[in-house]
C-alpha cells in the first residue's frame, strides 16, 4: 500500500493549488455570484488548458485516462480553494457515463475536452429525493427516426451553464430505464434556475418532447453504469469536502494565533485548543474514509456502495463538525460574508446534501443489513 | 498511490487463521468471548496461550529477527493481530512482549538481554508496569518514587498505582526517580524489578466491574541490583517517550473496534424487540453503520500510519488521532451492546464465574458485556486521556 502522491499526482496537485489559489480569491468568488451562470469563463478555459476536462476521459476518445484516484486528488484542490464552477458534472459524471454509452460521441469528448461543452446530470424529479433506482415519470419516446424526452426534473445541478443534459427516464412502452443525452439550448427545453448556498448554480427543467440527439444505455446496464456514476460523482464531492475541510483547519489555526481577547492569543485558551484538535482528528479520519472509499471503487457493487456510503457518513458528519466548530472559533466573524469560513461552511454543508445525505447513506447500509 | 490492501495477503490471513483455529483451546477461546479483557483468569489465559503461540515462534513475531522476530511486513502483522482478536484469543503479556521486551533490546544490557528475552518471548511469567503514580497520573514527568544508589544497588521506596496484574507478576518495569535535582523529565530511570522483593506490598484495587486487576503498589526501602537498570541513569523518560513511537497504531484498538462491531451486529439479530431483531430497527442500524463508518475511517488512518505516509503534519499528533478515535470507539460500541441487550443489561455476572450456572436461562451474548463497558470508561483515561491527547494536537499539529 501506498498513500503519497505518485509524480503525476503532485504535479496536478501543484498547478491546481498555484492556479485556484490565485484566481479563486474571496473577492472573486463574491463577485461570480452576479454572473449568469455561474461559470467563470477565463477559468474554464484554463482547465481545458491545463488538461483537467480531460483527466476522467479515455485515451480513445483523446483523453487523459486518469484513475478515479487521481481526479480525488485534483478535487481536493477545488475544495481546498472553494471553487463554485460546474467541473464535477461536467469532468467526473458526465465522463464516466459517457465513456459507457454502447456508442460514445467522439464530437462531445471533443467538445468536452476543449471546453466547449459542460454537461449535467438531470435524475431527481419533483417530491423526491436521492430516489437513484426509483422509476421516473420523464419518458423518452421514440418519435420516426429519434427520440424526444418529456418530463420534469427538480435541482439539477450545474445546470444553467451547461449545453448539455444526461436525463434520466423510462422508455415509453418497454418501461425500461434509459440515459438520454439532451442538448440543452432548444425551445422544448425550459430551465428555472437559481443560486445554491455555495454560489454554485442549479436548475429545475422542464422537457417538453425535447429531442433526445442520443439513447446512451439503456436497461439494466443503465441502472449499473448509473449508480457507479453517482458513486464516483460523491467521491469527488467527498475529496472536495476533505480539501475545504483540510482548508478551514489552517485558516482556523491562523485565525485564533492571531486574534486576541483578554490580552492573549485566543489559540492559548484550552477550550479552543481542544476544538481545534477535534476538527483535526475528524479532517483526518475524513481524508482516510475518502480513501477507504477509493479503495473500492472498482469492488462489486455491494462491496463499492458500502465504502461509498461509509465514507459520505464519515466525510459528511467530520464535515459539520469542522465548519461549525470553524465559526465558533471565529466569534461574529465567522458569520460574515468577508470570512473564509463562512464560505467552507455553505459549500461544506452543500456537499454534504448533494448526491445522497448522512441520512440516505446510512439508510443504504441499513438496507444492506436487512438483505445480507 | 496504491490504497487497496494488498490481495496477495490473502494465503497468509488463510495461514494464520487456521493454525489459531488449530491451537487455541477452547476454554480459554470462551473465557475471552465472555470476559477477555476484565476477568482475571486473564493473565493464566494469556501465559498459557504464549506457551502454545511460542511453538510456533509466534509471540513476538514483530521483534527484530535476532530476538526471535518474524521479520513480517507491517501489514502481515496487522493481520496476524486481526485474526488473533477475531478469534477471540487472549492477548500476549503486552507489557512483556511490546513494552519491557523492545526496551530491553533497544536500550539493555548483554545481560538483561539473555536474562529476560528468552522469558518473555516464552511467556514464562507476567510482567507488571509501574509508572503511574497517586500524586502523577496525567502528569507523569513529576512522578517521586525514588531510586537512591548505594554501592552496587539502588534502594527503592515510593508507591504505583493502575499496576495491571501487579498481584501475579514476578517482574516489573518501573520509571523511577534518580535524580531530584535536575528537570524532572531528566531525573527519571528505567528499573526491573522483582516483584517478590522485600519491601514490595500489593493491594488490588477493587474496580467498577467488581473486578479487581488493577493494583497499588508499595516499594518500602527495596533492594534493586545495580545491573536492573535498564541503560543509562536518567534516560527512563525518553525510553518511555521510545515505546509511544515504536507502537503508534496500538492505540488505535482497530481488531478490538472491529470484532467488537460484529459483536454488536450479532447481538443486534438475536435481541428483539415487538418481535423484530433490533438489525432491523432503523434506530439501531443507525447506530451500528454510524460506528461501522468511524471504524473504517480508523482503520484507514491506521493504514496510512504503517504504509509509511508522509504527512503534512506532526507524526506524533497523527498517532494522538488514533487514540482519540480508538479509545471513543471502544466506550461506544460497549455502550451499543449494553442498550442492545437493554433491561437485561443491568444483571451484574461475576467475571471470575467462567462456567455459567447451568440453570441460568439467559442467552450467553449477555453475560460480561455491561462488565466490559463498566471498565472501558478507562479507555479514554489511560495512555494519556483524551484531553491530553488533544493538548498534544494542539501543540504539535498547530504550534497553539
Amino acid at each position: 500500500m501506498d498513500y503519497n502522491y505518485s509524480d503525476l499526482q503532485k504535479m496536478l496537485l501543484d498547478t491546481a493549488e498555484r492556479f485556484l489559489r490565485s484566481h479563486y480569491t474571496l473577492e472573486h468568488r463574491r463577485a461570480l455570484r452576479k454572473s449568469p451562470d455561474g461559470l467563470d469563463a477565463d477559468a474554464w478555459a484554463q482547465f481545458a488548458e491545463l488538461g483537467w476536462l480531460a483527466l476522467a476521459i479515455p485515451e480513445e476518445q483523446g483523453g487523459l485516462d486518469g484513475e478515479i484516484t487521481d481526479i480525488a486528488v485534483l478535487m481536493t484542490a477545488f475544495g481546498a480553494n472553494l471553487v463554485p464552477d460546474p467541473i464535477v458534472s461536467t469532468a467526473v459524471t458526465a465522463p464516466y457515463l459517457l465513456s459507457h454509452a454502447d456508442q460514445p460521441d467522439s464530437d462531445l469528448f471533443e467538445a468536452i475536452i476543449s471546453g466547449e461543452a459542460r454537461v449535467a446530470l438531470a435524475h431527481d424529479e419533483p417530491g423526491e429525493r436521492y430516489a437513484y433506482s426509483a422509476p421516473r415519470k420523464t419518458l423518452l419516446s421514440k418519435t420516426g427516426n429519434g427520440y424526444t424526452i418529456s418530463g420534469e426534473k427538480q435541482l439539477v445541478i450545474d445546470a444553467p451553464s451547461a449545453t448539455h443534459l444526461i436525463v434520466t427516464a423510462q422508455i415509453e412502452g418497454s418501461g425500461d430505464f434509459a440515459l438520454a443525452l439532451v442538448p440543452a439550448t432548444q425551445k422544448e427545453v425550459s430551465a428555472y434556475s437559481y443560486n445554491l448556498i455555495d454560489s454554485a448554480r442549479a436548475s429545475d427543467v422542464k422537457f417538453n418532447k425535447a429531442e433526445a440527439t442520443a439513447v446512451l444505455l439503456t436497461g439494466p446496464k443503465a441502472s449499473s453504469v448509473f449508480g457507479e456514476a453517482i458513486d464516483r460523482t460523491s467521491i469527488a464531492y467527498g475529496a472536495q469536502a476533505v480539501g475545504s475541510m483540510e482548508s478551514a483547519l489552517q485558516i482556523c489555526s491562523a485565525y485564533i494565533k492571531e486574534r486576541q481577547q483578554f490580552g492573549q492569543p485566543i489559540g492559548k485558551f484550552q477550550a479552543l485548543q481542544h476544538i481545534m484538535a477535534d476538527m483535526f482528528v475528524a479532517t483526518h479520519q475524513a481524508r482516510s474514509a475518502l480513501y477507504q472509499a477509493l479503495a473500492q471503487v472498482d469492488a462489486p457493487e455491494r462491496d463499492r456502495q458500502r465504502a461509498v456510503s461509509l465514507a459520505k457518513i464519515t466525510i459528511g458528519e467530520a464535515s459539520q463538525l469542522v465548519s461549525k466548530q470553524g465559526i465558533q472559533l471565529h466569534g461574529g466573524y465567522g458569520l460574515t460574508d468577508e470570512y473564509e469560513i463562512s464560505h467552507h461552511y455553505r459549500r461544506l454543508t452543500a456537499i454534504e446534501k448533494l448526491y445522497g445525505d448522512i441520512d440516505h447513506h446510512v439508510r443504504r447500509i441499513g438496507a444492506m443489513t436487512q438483505t445480507a | 498511490m496504491d490504497l487497496k490492501f494488498d490481495a496477495s495477503l490473502a494465503d497468509f490471513r488463510t495461514m494464520i487463521r487456521d493454525a489459531i483455529k488449530q491451537d487455541l483451546p477452547r476454554e480459554i477461546q470462551e473465557r475471552t468471548r465472555l470476559f477477555g479483557g476484565a476477568n482475571s483468569s486473564d493473565p493464566h489465559d494469556s501465559l498459557a496461550w504464549m506457551k502454545i503461540l511460542s511453538k510456533r515462534g509466534w509471540t513476538v513475531p514483530h521483534w527484530p529477527e535476532i530476538y526471535g522476530g518474524k521479520n513480517w511486513s507491517p501489514l502481515q502483522l496487522f493481520i496476524f493481530q486481526e485474526e488473533l482478536y477475531k478469534a477471540y484469543a487472549p492477548d500476549t503479556c503486552w507489557g512483556g512482549t511490546h513494552m519491557v521486551g523492545p526496551i530491553i533490546y533497544t536500550f539493555g544490557s548483554e545481560a538483561q538481554k539473555e536474562q529476560f528475552l528468552p522469558a518473555i518471548r516464552n511467556g514464562d511469567y507476567y510482567w507488571a508496569q509501574g509508572f503511574s503514580e497517586p500524586g502523577s497520573g496525567s502528569d507523569l514527568a513529576s512522578l517521586r518514587t525514588a531510586a537512591v544508589r548505594k554501592g552496587d544497588k539502588y534502594i527503592v521506596n515510593g508507591q504505583k498505582i493502575w499496576t495491571s496484574c501487579a498481584y501475579m507478576s514476578e517482574w516489573g518495569f518501573f520509571l523511577v526517580r534518580t535524580d531530584p535535582e535536575v528537570k524532572p523529565q531528566r531525573g527519571i530511570s528505567f528499573l526491573l524489578i522483582n516483584m517478590k522483593s522485600p519491601g514490595i506490598t500489593i493491594r488490588r484495587i477493587p474496580q467498577i466491574n467488581e473486578e479487581a486487576e488493577l493494583c497499588e503498589v508499595f516499594l518500602d526501602d527495596v533492594e534493586v541490583p545495580a545491573e536492573q537498570l535498564v541503560g543509562e541513569e536518567g534516560q527512563g523518560w525518553s525510553y518511555a517517550k521510545f515505546l509511544l513511537d515504536h507502537e503508534r497504531t496500538t492505540s488505535s484498538f482497530i481488531y478490538f473496534n472491529k470484532r467488537e462491531l460484529d459483536r454488536a451486529k450479532m447481538i443486534a439479530t438475536e435481541e428483539t424487540l415487538d418481535g423484530v431483531p433490533l438489525i432491523l430497527h432503523p434506530n439501531f442500524q443507525g447506530r451500528i453503520a454510524r460506528l461501522e463508518a468511524e471504524i473504517s475511517a480508523l482503520e484507514g488512518s491506521v493504514m496510512r500510519l504503517l504504509a509509511n505516509e508522509e504527512f503534512k503534519y506532526n507524526e506524533t499528533a497523527v498517532a494522538s488521532i488514533l487514540k482519540v478515535s480508538g479509545s471513543k470507539l471502544q466506550q461506544a460500541l460497549t455502550e451499543l451492546h449494553v442498550d442492545l441487550i437493554g433491561p437485561k443489561a443491568i444483571r451484574h455476572y461475576a467475571s471470575e464465574s467462567v462456567d455459567r450456572d447451568p440453570y441460568d436461562p439467559w442467552p450467553d451474548h449477555i453475560p460480561g458485556r455491561t462488565s466490559q463497558a463498566l471498565i472501558l470508561r478507562a479507555s479514554t483515561i489511560y495512555g494519556g486521556s483524551l484531553q491530553v491527547q488533544k493538548n498534544i494536537i494542539a501543540k504539535l499539529a498547530f504550534g497553539l
